[in-house]
């Protein structure tokens, strides 16, 4: 699919910082589940793979749901 | 007013710990770049999805599109999301108690509330402004035409809805017992503002105009200064539920 690639590389301005976006969002989550091994429910293997499969969506629902309480970490 | 600048600077400062204002540029920036890219991929889209005899009929893609694209994104999603994140600004505090401390040393109760809610509007304003930029760039690079002569226009009507749409969040907050509560509140409120809307007399009066009617504004068939009853409404709506909050937060036990 050779017609892909133009597309891909005629926004090439956009994607650029769009994937950079999604991967800094990606890896402070990671950070975050990684270095506070308290959850308001699941666990780290569960929140890894949610931070990591779902871009955008899965990093802010570890934020608003996921994230333990650091006072009581 | 050294404690509410005090206040201001916790406010700050708890919004970048709590990942809160962090999240929320990325998603704004997000919206602000899909924008354009997806007015922009439109046609492609329709082209692989249904072959190209449909896709003749497709108009080439202009600044409208993408603008049309910003502002439904900001005015659904992104409201959406400032909704999640704020929403617990006030009950986490009251329900952790950690106001007791502050208040019984004298700080005044109207300072938390002003300084909350001054926090989250000038997380508003920089993360919205920054985001239109962000638009406006792409736009007027992908689409050099004349379908969109008044693109700040319809910032202004937004910025002004988020402003009041942050002293109902505040409100709310103030008035819950947890932070789903508090959505519970934003949510009926907004509700009620989108059933006012059937009614085509209160048009101009009513705040959510000030978040659909955005297009109109940017292609200038519609002044600014139409909405004016909806502006004046918004601020004096504002005030008087910040206002509340004080009154609410004044009586209600730590």
């Amino acid at each position: 699919m050779n017609n892909n690639v133009d597309v891909l590389m005629d926004n090439l301005p956009i994607f650029i910082p769009l994937i950079l976006l999604e991967l800094a969002l990606m890896i402070t989550a990671l950070v975050h589940v990684l270095r506070h091994p308290h959850y308001r429910f699941g666990n780290k293997i569960l929140w890894v793979v949610v931070v990591v499969v779902f871009q955008i969506i899965g990093p802010i629902v570890y934020f608003v749901f996921g994230r333990g309480d650091d006072s009581r970490a | 007013m050294r404690d509410l600048g005090t206040m201001l600077r916790k406010e700050m400062l708890e919004t970048w710990r709590t990942y809160r204002f962090l999240i929320l540029a990325v998603v704004f920036l997000i919206f602000a770049l899909m924008s354009p890219l997806f007015a922009k991929l439109t046609p492609t889209i329709m082209k692989m999805s249904f072959g190209s005899t449909l896709a003749l009929k497709m108009p080439q893609p202009t600044s409208a599109d993408s603008w049309t694209q910003f502002y439904k994104n900001m005015s659904q999603l992104g409201i959406f999301v400032v909704a999640i994140m704020f929403s617990g600004t006030m009950s986490q505090e009251l329900s952790k108690g950690t106001l007791v401390n502050l208040v019984t040393k004298g700080l005044a109760r109207w300072t938390v509330v002003v300084s909350k809610y001054l926090a989250l509007l000038g997380q508003w304003l920089v993360i919205t402004g920054t985001s239109f930029l962000v638009t406006w760039g792409y736009t007027a690079y992908y689409f050099p035409d004349t379908k969109s002569p008044h693109p700040g226009a319809g910032l202004i009507p937004l910025l002004l809805f988020g402003a009041f749409f942050l002293a109902v969040i505040l409100c709310g907050s103030t008035l819950a017992r947890n932070s789903y509560g508090g959505l519970l509140f934003t949510a009926i409120v907004v509700a009620l503002l989108f059933v006012v809307n059937v009614f085509k007399k209160a048009h101009d009066y009513n705040p959510v105009s000030l978040i659909s009617d955005n297009m109109a504004l940017v292609a200038g068939t519609k002044s600014l200064t139409d909405l004016a009853p909806a502006m004046i409404i918004v601020g004096a709506a504002a005030f008087l539920l910040l206002a509340w909050a004080v009154v609410l937060l004044n009586r209600r036990k730590l």
